[in-house]
Parts: C-alpha cells; sequence; structure tokens
C-alpha cells in the first residue's frame, strides 16, 4: 500500500530508513498486551473470585441448572446491552429502553393473542422499538434536544401509552407458536442463550471491525471532527438510537414469549440495569471508549451476583447496595484509566518532553 | 518546484505568485458574521508549489479565510476558484474533492482514537465494503508518518496519548495522506516549543518541495520568513499588503501587520494593480 508513493522528491528519500520514525513492527499490539489491558480481563477475575467463593460456601454454585439460570437472566441485558454500548459509545444515551422493553412486550403479546402469525407478531413488536428509537434520534440530532432530556421524555411517554391502552392488565395467555421462542430448548440450553450469543457477536463484529463501528467510534470521540472528515454524525447517531429501541423492544418480546404473557409492568428500572452492565463493562459515559465483550461480562456479573447472593443467603434488600457499590467502582477505574492514558499534553512542560519513541 | 497537476494558467495578482500555475484564486470575497464584517473584498491567490503565508493580528481574518477555503463556513459575496473551478459554497468534503486539505487550528483529532483512526477518520480503507482494513491503513498510516519524519511510539498509540508535536505531526500527515494539491494549516506551531516549531518548519518545506501549495496562517515571524515565498498581510478583514518573502524584511511586515505603515492601494475591482 503505498499511499504516498506519487511525488518522493530526495529530501524524503535520502534520510536513513526508519531509524528515529514510527516502527512498522510495533502496529500491532500483541494479544497478550491487549488482554491484560482490557477492563474485561479484570471483569472475568472478578466474576471467577466471586464464583470460586460462592462454589465454597455452598454446591449449588456449581450446578448447571444454576448456571443456565444466571445465563438466560443475563440474555436480556446482553441483547439490549450491545446496543446501549452502540449508543454511550457514539457519545450518546438511551434512558427510554426501558419503556420500550415493555412496549416491545406488550405489542407483540397483544399480536400473539390475538392470532396473528408468529413473523407478523415480532414485525409489529420490533417496528414499535423502532419508531421510539427513530423518534429519539431525529429530537437528539435533528432538533439539537439533549439525549438525556428526550428519552427521559420517552421513558414517561411511552410507558404512560403503554398503561393506557392494556389499562394496567397483562395480555395473555399466548399461543404456543409465539412462547416456544422464549421457552424453547436445544440440547438443554435455552434458545435465549444462543439469541443473546448470536446478537453479541454480530455486535462485537459490527464495532471493532467494521467501518461502522469505527465511525460510531470516532463521533462520540469529537464529533465535529468526524462531521468535518465526511462522517455523517446526525444520520449515524440516529441510526444507533433505532438500533437500540429495536433491541430493547426485540428483548421485550422475548421477556413476554418467555413469561407467557405481556405486562404493562415489565422493564421498570431495566435502562438503568442495562447501562449499569455496560459501564461495568468498561463503557465510558464520555462516548469513544468500551466494548461488547466487556457489556458482556457487566451483564454476566450482575447475573452472577443477583443469583448468587440469592444461594449465598445475603438479605435480597442489600443486593442492589452490591450493584450500586460496583458500578460506582467500575466508573472509577475507567476515569482512573483515562486519567493515565490522556494527559493533557498541549501544554509547554510536555513540549519539552522528550520523544517517546526513545523510551 | 515545477506543478505536476494540470490546472488553470496563471492569472494577475497584485504580487503574481512566482512559479507555476494559479491553484487557488478568490476575489472580492467576504464573510460577515452578525454585525460583523470578518473579510471585506479579499483578493488571494496561490500558485503550484508555493507557500503563502497569512499573517495579521487577531480579528484580522486570518483563519476565517481558511474555514471558507476548507468548507467550514460559507461566503457572504464574493467567489474564489480552485484550479478553475468557481465556487462559492462548499461542504468540507467538496473543498478536499477540490483539492483542499486542511491542517485546523483545533487539529480535528479524535484523541480516544489511535493514529491509524485519526489519519484514515472519514475515509477508510476497506475490505469487502464493510469491513475496516486496519492491517493496510495502520502500514499506510506508518509510511506517511515516515516520510514527514514524525516520530511516534507506534501508529496504535490514541492521540491522546501524544504530545503536543505529535499531534501536530498526526494531523500535517493526515493532511499529506489526503494527497490534494493544496494543503491550508492554521497555525501548525501556536502550542509548540522550539524543537517541535522546527519539525513542522522540516514539514511545510518538505511540501513545498513536493510541488504542493501552502497557505500558512502563523503569528510565527521566524516560522513565516523561513518557509513562504510570499506574505499576505491581514488587517481588519482587509488585505493590507502582498510582499514577496525576498523583497520584504520582519520590519515591513510588522508595520503593516500593526497598521504602522499604509495599506497598498487596492486594485480596481476586476483590474490589476
Amino acid at each position: 500500500m503505498s499511499a504516498d508513493g506519487q511525488v518522493d522528491p530526495p529530501v524524503a528519500q535520502g534520510t536513513p530508513p526508519a531509524a528515529t520514525a514510527v516502527g512498522l513492527a510495533t502496529t500491532r499490539v500483541s494479544l497478550r498486551r491487549r488482554l491484560l489491558a482490557s477492563p474485561a480481563t479484570v471483569l472475568a477475575l472478578v466474576i471467577l473470585v466471586f464464583v470460586v467463593f460462592g462454589a465454597t460456601q455452598t454446591d449449588r454454585f456449581l450446578d448447571a441448572l444454576t448456571w443456565i439460570n444466571i445465563l438466560r437472566n443475563a440474555v436480556f441485558l446482553v441483547i439490549v446491552g450491545v446496543f446501549t454500548t452502540m449508543v454511550l459509545i457514539s457519545g450518546g444515551l438511551d434512558l427510554s429502553i426501558g419503556s420500550v422493553f415493555v412496549a416491545g412486550a406488550v405489542s407483540a403479546a397483544a399480536a400473539a393473542h390475538a392470532g396473528l402469525p408468529v413473523p407478523v407478531t415480532l414485525m409489529l413488536g420490533t417496528s414499535a422499538g423502532v419508531a421510539v428509537g427513530l423518534l429519539n434520534g431525529i429530537l437528539i440530532n435533528y432538533a439539537r434536544i439533549p439525549s438525556i432530556i428526550v428519552t427521559l421524555g420517552t421513558l414517561f411517554a411511552v410507558r404512560s401509552i403503554v398503561v393506557a391502552v392494556t389499562q394496567g392488565n397483562s395480555i395473555g395467555p399466548l399461543p404456543i407458536e409465539f412462547t416456544t421462542i422464549g421457552q424453547g430448548e436445544l440440547f438443554g440450553i435455552p434458545y435465549l442463550i444462543f439469541y443473546a450469543i448470536f446478537i453479541a457477536l454480530i455486535g462485537h463484529v459490527l464495532l471493532q471491525y467494521a467501518n461502522l463501528g469505527w465511525s460510531i467510534r470516532a463521533i462520540g470521540g469529537n464529533s465535529d471532527a468526524s462531521s468535518r472528515f465526511g462522517i455523517p454524525v446526525r444520520a449515524l447517531s440516529t441510526l444507533v438510537y433505532t438500533l437500540s429501541g429495536a433491541s430493547a423492544a426485540f428483548a421485550g418480546m422475548l421477556m413476554a414469549s418467555r413469561l407467557s404473557s405481556g405486562s404493562p409492568s415489565l422493564g421498570s428500572g431495566f435502562e438503568l440495569q442495562v447501562i449499569a452492565a455496560a459501564i461495568i463493562g468498561g463503557t465510558s459515559l464520555s462516548g469513544s471508549i468500551g466494548s461488547i465483550p466487556g457489556t458482556v461480562l457487566g451483564a454476566l456479573l450482575l447475573s452472577v451476583l443477583s443469583t448468587g447472593l440469592v444461594l449465598l443467603k445475603v438479605d435480597p434488600s442489600l443486593q442492589n447496595f452490591a450493584v450500586g457499590a460496583i458500578l460506582i467502582l467500575a466508573a472509577g477505574v475507567d476515569q482512573f484509566r483515562k486519567g493515565r492514558m490522556f494527559r493533557r499534553a498541549i501544554t509547554p512542560a510536555s513540549a519539552k518532553r522528550p520523544a517517546p519513541g526513545k523510551a | 518546484m515545477s506543478s505536476e497537476t494540470g490546472v488553470t494558467p496563471v492569472v494577475p495578482a497584485a504580487a503574481p505568485p512566482p512559479a507555476g500555475t494559479t491553484q487557488l484564486e478568490r476575489a472580492g470575497a467576504g464573510k460577515v458574521f452578525g454585525h460583523v464584517e470578518a473579510l471585506r473584498d479579499v483578493d488571494l491567490t496561490l500558485g503550484s508549489g508555493e507557500v503563502l503565508a497569512l499573517v495579521g493580528d487577531n480579528g484580522a481574518g486570518k483563519s476565517t479565510i481558511v474555514k471558507v477555503l476548507s468548507g467550514v463556513y460559507n461566503l457572504d459575496g464574493g467567489e474564489f476558484r480552485i484550479r478553475d473551478h468557481a465556487v462559492n459554497s462548499m461542504s468540507p468534503q467538496m473543498a478536499r474533492a477540490q483539492g483542499v486539505a486542511t491542517v485546523f487550528q483545533d487539529l480535528a483529532l479524535v484523541e480516544t482514537l489511535d493514529v491509524t483512526a485519526n489519519i484514515f477518520l472519514g475515509q477508510p480503507i476497506t475490505r469487502g465494503l464493510v469491513f475496516a482494513n486496519r492491517g493496510a491503513m495502520a502500514d499506510a498510516a506508518a509510511a506517511t508518518l515516515q516520510s514527514l519524519k514524525v516520530r511516534l511510539p507506534s501508529v496504535r498509540v490514541a492521540v491522546g496519548e501524544l504530545s503536543g508535536g505529535q499531534r501536530q505531526g498526526v494531523a500535517i500527515a493526515r493532511a499529506i495522506h489526503q494527497d490534494t494539491p493544496i494543503v491550508l494549516m492554521d497555525e501548525p506551531t501556536a502550542a509548540l516549543g522550539v524543537r517541535e516549531t522546527a519539525q513542522i518548519r522540516d514539514m511545510i518545506l518538505e511540501l513545498k518541495a513536493r510541488g504542493k501549495s501552502v497557505i500558512l496562517v502563523s503569528h510565527d515571524m521566524g516560522l513565516v520568513f523561513e518557509t513562504a515565498d510570499r506574505i499576505q498581510v491581514m488587517r481588519l478583514g482587509e488585505v493590507h499588503g502582498v510582499r514577496r518573502t525576498s523583497a520584504t524584511d520582519r520590519q515591513e511586515v510588522v508595520g503593516l501587520i500593526t497598521g504602522a505603515l499604509d495599506p497598498d492601494p487596492r486594485p480596481a475591482r476586476g483590474g490589476k494593480a
């Protein structure tokens, strides 16, 4: 790849090759270094320590059924968390997902209850989420209303519509064709877990290897610069909110299917759990930084905790204390890492610093 | 220093560009912010392989000119021609398509992303349409940085970890990577120390040696006299004078900047000086 091979006057080539400048050999960071630097590694260790400790207290920690339960509970956090992570990385915030979750659950339940075929049911439920997500994206990016305000607004408004339409009643029973989606199993493993793995994989590839993912990181890091270099910032951000809405509604449908009913009280506080999972997983609230594996492990930690603390017979009312403490700790670690990573470089002091190339 | 790009014939201006052909020319350009007339009747000509310094006090309109030429602001009056294309409004992407790359004063870097991603911001090398070819981008970024002698630990470090001079080097490398005939540089040394300023000077001379046309906005008279072929002095949104570097000295340029010397007589619109 010779990008600047067009004109190369003697000035550029008269120098000894690469003694001082960028080393090509250093352009590929080893997997081991990347793993060590990753917050996901820390998180995996924390989960491991907790599980090992739990196992010394009660055998049930090692029970396969316990683990299927833990994973099944994490599924909803993961499916939505993948896209919440993208929203956060793009520099935004989506608080409306709890309400979109219930909107998806209730509209799909209503469609299934009315006897509509499963594909139509799924489409209806998802489009409820797409509609809210699109509305969020347009208000945030084109009407320029702050994301926290817009999505707090839709959080209230959408749940209010759901409660008004259902009159507060659950919708059920639901036909078996629909409930199989959330209750079926393959080799003893719930379908739900496969959906979550599939969506997390797609999300990871999108964010880490696709141009789209790099653009999402760019707009979260510096939207003004991104737009000056031709990234369609507003359209991209709107797309990310739309995906977030679609995923929340989809997860809501899965929940309705799993529970065989669509209750208007579903998903209350769900948005905060999902955001907590992403932040525990190393996603930065200030944008651009974060990863899907981190969020998956964050979701897993929350799920392991809620099951594990029950198994350890910890007072259930104290469970959220653990979640809160871990959340603050994770955000603190994130701040510390960023502080070390990004010193303010444009200062006279740093201008005199010797070139790191020699270090 | 001869031009290798097919461009328009020379257009006479107050002080004609030294060699080759006109890369960029603007006549009677105006720009208004609210009540403030930031640019008034500004002419500017840039030859192939020429370094034109734009100097002037704060508020003289230098950065406004850069923002107009890079597509960030639109003109309210007049027009400019880039390589024989008349333009009076454009987006940053159009500016690039017209052959203008910009090193912005704020650098427009994404600090959380690595050097590679910044150099390819908004124009990645793709693999199979959807995927980013990070390996190829890293190699190309490293090659460009090497050719500019920018010292970095790696092209995979986040820009936020770099020093001011290194960041400036990355921003310049990005502009060069776009391989446009015209490069705009807005205050490239404002935040830098002596050693790093010298590096930037070498990069500007390197650009010139490659036949690029450069507009350099700077307060640094040393840098201006070391690199520029011509110096255009702006004052209060107007052109106060244009001088060949070889035919002037700091005293005269500073006199024009502060207004101690009277402005040159303005050319009649559409005519010559």
